[in-house]
């Protein structure tokens, strides 16, 4: 055992490289053995190791979303569980965004302790979204819920092992408030065989490093509250604030919805406060208070230190501020389950606020949102098969003072990919995509252009499909900066076989759609950064060149001027720009 | 006589493997790299070996080397002028990629620069179904029209890439002829010909970027070919390929993308052929060079393949060693971050300015700089004699720039930056072995390039490994690796259809077809009959996933029988990588997979006689060392490999020196030497 060594700078960081590895060897070996989709392919999983306090010292997170997701779960089950009374062999179970557990219902958690005899030496977390937890549609998640009760069973922190062996009582009920009971056990038993995996290696590195792990993981914590405080430090010192706005929330609340932020930078520590955001709604984009500070960390990250370890020492140099009932800091029963379009735009109004504060990495108004289209439909070969396709198509990151922002990319809180378009048609061969491209004048004007969002289109191949589209940032658009142009907002348009063009709208459900319609959906650019008229000619006439910008905008906004050549490819007109730009 | 020369080119010198098949003689030789035209090293090379060896050209054999044209080109951007033509609507694809951003948090990290130049994408009306039928039709006068354009744009090279052309290549057939009647001066690449492979825009990248490299490749092998003849060497060379086999410089010209990723594939053939001659057939081979490492996992003799990587930023969906390369090496810097951590790597003081030790200009300390002060690395004079070294200025920056900073003393500061490092290493291993379900402690640990040998022992300490096999040469185990490969080509096709008895006669029509394509490459070859071997495999998945296993398949047809056998070996093969398995779920063959192989002559290395009880040489100096974990320098024995009989055994703690490298046996580990001049280092409790 290294007995001599204290928690040194070398120490700490070989330390931390091991804790680490051991969530990441806990995640990856959830993702091997889980049954569904979401965790094999979306990578929906996340570890962390917990300190015997309760504290998050390291975490192996897939998604930003997750920054906050396992933060308070050992807290919340101390309050029920005393410390002195959880013992070897121990596992605990929960998902409720509302008392410890994940962003919304789906979010699984399964907490193991970790002993060195009788001692207890820490946790290991990981939580995986479930494919289907009951609620009032398959996957649990709707865009329609008006309450949490509808989003799925709810699992308190509750016991699901004891020495070591599952308790099937709780099984068997979680295993009730399925609609696929085979894939929800093996997704639990994979969560549970992976976390004894993780517990292992954290009593072997305890054998290796004795209390000297304890005093790391304590000291992890420390360190990553200095990093952060060192960043904040180097930020100009003021109060910054910003108004953005969801679209509507849905029928019941068509009018847009304000998310408010006062943020106060201070010598080395800050404050995040929503006052002002408007009452949560009864639709499913509520935000939990944990979800929400995962937004926080996410553009601290982004902003002032990408490689700033997660975990609750961070947590320690800001304050984040939300009434309780408000859009951003639910309570209960209001429904989350699509909380990731609010979680979404959070990111945007935070930079929005800051864009004074760190001009240098400060990015415009992204897409932000999560543009959806879902087709649903039976098989024509096989009435007894329903076929389900679900897309969530990229859009605009927004300009910098350095760049362009990247065109078609998810954004902020999520980083999934795309399904090819030869697997969906194989897949789904009840829809043929039409076009695939980039959105010609999407991105934003500027010295740097915005980035573009998708035109995408489906073509119906048969009849019977039903289509449910969910999408925001449609009527604001996303912002430009330094006078940097705003980006176009999003659109979902129905171009029936009769030559009819419906205009959709933001938040569409179930709509039947006919063989030989074409559903087009348009995301959302991104903002501009700085005077468009500052963009070097030769970089508008290459834009116009890919088609990001017609010739027509570059007059307009960028005062360029194109013509087009013999071979139909365009060319500068270099003195007319000189004329128009003096 | 005859001879058998492998080249391998680094970024700072070109190593050259001799051997003489007559004597059975090895050895090698080392020039300064010329990176604006790499043959140029290359070619001058050859000519002082010969010179000096008084060999004949045409003595020799057999030629092989691994070219970085492709490397080069992609990382410089200097590429062929190259127009992508594609299915209307999906010209933006290479853009949109998997319309994900490259960093998760770095939010000012750009997407990869395009290779394809503005105004340089265009689209053909047409469009096949997944089923191959034809939704849209093809129109020949559109084709000729966008071909002229294309022409008229100045291209030298086109990349064709449709959607669905795996399942029913007859548009781009049908393009590329167009192409060859308009405009035959271009190169071009068609996807269902290099990679007739579902999911698109893997295919079209890596399409992309064979286009790309094409031209420019085709200019390398004209002239390499003609530089060689020059000089009198009369055999065709041979270049290495990412898969780690070797094929004729002339096949290159349709695949360059094929040799873009083989830099550190010779390595892993050579420490596969090592691993061999001592009867090991698990390893991790740790390759540490100054800036980076690469680690890769060779399970039964065999390296893992993966079928796609990123290549400069792009998916390319060609076979390839799987190696894990990190940014750690003797010249990894180290520093006390802001919130008061060590980090060390991944920037490097590279060759310029160099550790500090080396007191060329270098002031920040970097491992070597670590391992000099440790008493590790001779504090004289190292690389055999030639390169003094200056352990006062090795302390001067660890004191500057890591004890001012956190208080530790210059030792524990030292032992400091070999522990991040080794921590680095470690999280790497752990990737390519218990990431993927390998018990690493069954492994041996290969460990070569310059620095592998040095931090051998205390990374198998961590990791539990019990053996560590160290070549004789380890600086040069590389260009080794190329006087040992095979000539291998991997074909696949993809056609998803149901692993069921109604599609064997279709599934046997596609491996015949790959089999005869696979025959005609190893005619091209010259390899005689009764030296091709063919190896089949299927990817397949249960109906609904979105991702494939690899079963392979016993010979060929596939009968009842075999299908058979194949499910029930995808059915294990799924449970060892998911941990479950249902029979009653259908199985989808999505592609299929058929290697040529082709057996070449390989040196034929003699075993010297092992004398067992030959002694313990005189060290040629004492030196105090501090070893990982200890309180307190011990002294310890310095030997000179060159003075070690085969069969001599060193027991640690102990430093064996030679040229390209130096060994550091910790308390512990005993080192024993075969008669290959093999190190075979146990440790006391041997596998553990």
């Amino acid at each position: 055992m290294i007995r001599a060594r204290k928690a040194d700078a070398v120490t700490v960081e070989i330390v931390g490289n091991l804790l680490l590895s051991i969530a990441e060897e806990t995640t990856v070996s959830i993702i091997k053995s889980a049954y569904s989709t979401n965790i094999k392919e979306r990578r929906d999983v996340s570890t962390a190791i917990i300190d015997p306090d309760g504290n998050m010292v390291a975490q192996a997170e897939n998604l930003a979303i997750h920054l906050g997701s396992l933060l308070t779960f050992v807290k919340g089950l101390y309050k029920k569980f005393p410390r002195e009374s959880i013992v070897p062999g121990d596992m605990f179970i929960g998902n409720d965004p509302y008392n410890g557990g994940g962003n919304h219902l789906p979010d699984i958690v399964l907490a193991a302790p970790a002993f060195a005899g009788t001692k207890l030496i820490g946790w290991v977390v990981n939580m995986a979204h479930h494919s289907d937890i009951g609620g009032k549609v398959p996957g649990s998640t709707s865009g329609d819920a008006t309450s949490i009760f509808q989003e799925g069973i709810k699992i308190p922190i509750i016991r699901i092992c004891k020495d070591e062996a599952i308790i099937s009582s709780v099984m068997d009920m979680l295993l009730a408030n399925t609609r696929v009971p085979t894939e929800h056990y093996g997704d639990l038993i994979a969560q549970i065989s992976a976390n004894r995996v993780g517990v292992r290696r954290m009593t072997e590195t305890y054998e290796k490093y004795g209390d000297l792990l304890l005093e790391c993981m304590v000291e992890l914590q420390n360190y990553a509250e200095r990093r952060l405080r060192h960043a904040i430090s180097t930020l100009k010192k003021g109060v910054y604030t910003f108004t953005d706005y969801m679209d509507t929330a849905g029928p019941a609340h068509p009018d847009p919805l304000p998310i408010t932020v006062k943020i106060t930078i201070e010598d080395n520590s800050m404050v995040f406060d929503f006052t002002g955001t408007c009452p949560q709604v009864e639709a499913p984009i509520n935000v939990p208070y944990n979800s929400l500070l995962a937004t926080v960390f996410y553009s601290m990250k982004a902003l002032v230190g990408a490689d700033i370890p997660s975990n609750a020492g961070i947590y320690r140099t800001f304050k984040v501020i939300a009434p309780e009932g408000c859009l951003v800091n639910s309570t209960h029963p209001a429904p989350v389950g699509v909380m990731i379009d609010t979680c979404q735009r959070l990111p945007d109004v935070i930079f929005g606020a800051l864009a004074p504060a760190v001009s240098e990495r400060i990015i415009a108004g992204c897409n932000s949102a999560c543009t959806t289209a879902v087709f649903t439909g039976n098989d024509p070969d096989n009435k007894d098969h329903v076929f389900i396709y679900h897309e969530a198509i990229a859009g605009g990151s927004g300009a910098s003072r350095h760049s362009d922002g990247l065109s078609a990319v998810q954004v902020h809180m999520t980083n999934t990919s795309n399904m090819p378009v030869e697997a969906l048609e194989f897949e789904f061969p009840l829809i043929t995509i039409k076009k695939y491209a980039l959105r010609k004048d999407s991105g934003g004007a500027g010295e740097y252009r915005g980035g573009l969002g998708i035109q995408r289109e489906f073509e119906i191949m048969n009849d019977g499909v039903r289509y449910t589209g969910l999408g925001d940032r449609q009527k604001f658009q996303p912002w430009g900066l330094e006078g940097g142009r705003d980006g176009y907002g999003g659109a979902y348009y129905l171009h029936s076989v009769d030559g009819s063009v419906t205009h959709l709208p933001s938040k569409c459900t179930g709509l039947p759609v006919k063989k030989g319609d074409v559903i087009e959906v348009l995301t959302p650019g991104s903002g501009g950064y700085g005077d468009p008229v500052k963009r070097p000619p030769e970089k508008v006439l290459e834009d116009v060149l890919e088609e990001k910008v017609s010739p027509e905008k570059a007059l307009e906004l960028y005062r360029v001027a194109v013509r087009i050549r013999e071979n139909g490819t365009y060319e500068l007109d270099a003195e007319e720009t000189k004329r128009m730009r003096a | 006589m005859s001879y058998m020369i492998g080249v391998d080119v680094g970024g700072t010198f070109t190593d050259f493997s001799v051997f003489n098949t007559e004597t059975g003689k090895l050895f090698h030789f080392k020039r300064s790299s010329t990176p604006a035209d790499p043959s140029e090293a290359i070619v001058k090379g050859i000519e002082i070996i010969l010179k000096e060896n008084a060999i004949k050209p045409e003595e020799i054999s057999y030629l092989a080397h691994g070219t970085t044209v492709a490397t080069n080109a992609l990382i410089e951007k200097h590429g062929a002028k190259v127009a992508l033509l594609t299915t209307a609507g999906f010209k933006d694809l290479m853009e949109i990629g998997w319309q994900k951003r490259p960093s998760l948090y770095d939010l000012l990290k750009p997407k990869p620069q395009s290779l394809i130049g503005p105004g340089m994408k265009f689209e053909v009306n047409e469009r096949i179904l997944y089923d191959g039928t034809v939704k849209t039709p093809l129109n020949e006068e559109e084709v000729v029209d966008v071909v002229l354009r294309i022409k008229a744009s100045g291209a030298e090279s086109i990349a064709v890439c449709t959607i669905f052309s795996f399942i029913n290549p007859s548009h781009e057939k049908k393009i590329k002829s167009i192409i060859e009647r308009e405009f035959p001066e271009a190169y071009v690449t068609i996807s269902s010909e290099l990679v007739p492979e579902f999911r698109e825009f893997s295919r079209m990248s890596t399409t992309v970027l064979n286009a790309y490299l094409g031209p420019l490749m085709k200019r390398y092998v004209k002239k390499f070919e003609k530089t060689i003849r020059d000089v009198g060497i009369t055999v065709s060379p041979y270049v290495t390929q990412s898969n780690g086999s070797i094929i004729s410089i002339k096949e290159t010209e349709d695949c360059p993308i094929r040799t873009a990723v083989s830099g550190p594939s010779a390595g892993v053939v050579g420490a596969t052929y090592i691993g061999k001659q001592c009867g090991v057939d698990k390893i991790i081979s740790l390759d540490i060079g100054g800036t980076s490492a690469d680690i890769s996992l060779i399970e039964n003799g065999v390296s893992t393949l993966s079928s796609e990587r990123l290549v400069e930023g792009y998916p390319a969906r060609i076979p390839m060693l799987d190696i894990v390369t990190i940014g750690a090496g003797g010249g990894s810097l180290a520093r006390i971050d802001a919130g008061g951590v060590m980090k060390v790597g991944p920037k490097s003081a590279g060759a310029n300015p160099g550790p500090a030790c080396y007191g060329v200009g270098g002031i920040e300390p970097t491992v070597t700089d670590a391992n000099i002060l440790l008493g590790k690395l001779n504090q004289k004079k190292i690389l055999g004699g030639r390169m003094a070294v200056y352990p006062e200025r090795a302390e001067k920056a660890i004191r500057d720039y890591i004890c001012s900073k956190t208080g530790i003393g210059l030792y524990e500061a030292a032992n400091g930056i070999i522990s991040v490092i080794n921590s680095n290493m470690i999280r790497a291993i752990r990737v390519v072995s218990v990431e993927r379900g390998y018990d690493v402690r069954d492994f041996s640990l290969m460990a070569f390039g310059g620095a592998g040998p040095l931090h051998a022992c205390e990374v198998a300490n961590e990791l539990g490994i019990g053996i560590i096999i160290i070549p004789p040469s380890p600086g040069t185990l590389c260009s080794l690796g190329l006087l040992m490969a095979d000539t291998k080509f991997d074909l696949s096709r993809s056609n998803i259809m149901l692993a069921k008895k109604e599609n064997l006669e279709a599934i046997n029509g596609i491996f015949d077809s790959m089999l005869a394509e696979g025959t005609g490459l190893l005619d091209k070859e010259r390899v005689p009959p009764e030296r091709r071997s063919f190896v089949r495999a299927i990817d397949a998945r249960y109906e609904h996933q979105n991702y494939e296993i690899t079963v392979s398949l016993p010979g060929s047809p596939m009968t009842e029988e075999v299908l058979r056998d194949a499910i029930e070996a995808f059915h294990k093969e799924h449970d060892k990588n998911y941990g479950y398995f249902d029979r009653d779920k259908n199985i989808q063959i999505v592609n299929y997979k058929l290697s040529a192989i082709g057996d070449i002559d390989k040196p034929d290395m003699h075993e010297v006689s092992v004398d067992k009880s030959a002694p313990v040489p005189r060290p040629i100096e004492t030196r105090k060392v501090l070893f990982q974990g200890a309180q307190e320098f011990v002294d310890c024995n310095i030997y000179d490999k060159a003075d070690m009989k085969p069969g001599c055994t060193i027991a640690g703690p102990a430093v064996i020196e030679q040229m390209d490298t130096t060994i550091v046996i910790t308390p512990e580990w005993t080192a024993h030497l075969d008669g290959y001049f093999n190190l075979r280092v146990e440790h006391e409790g041997g596998q553990r």
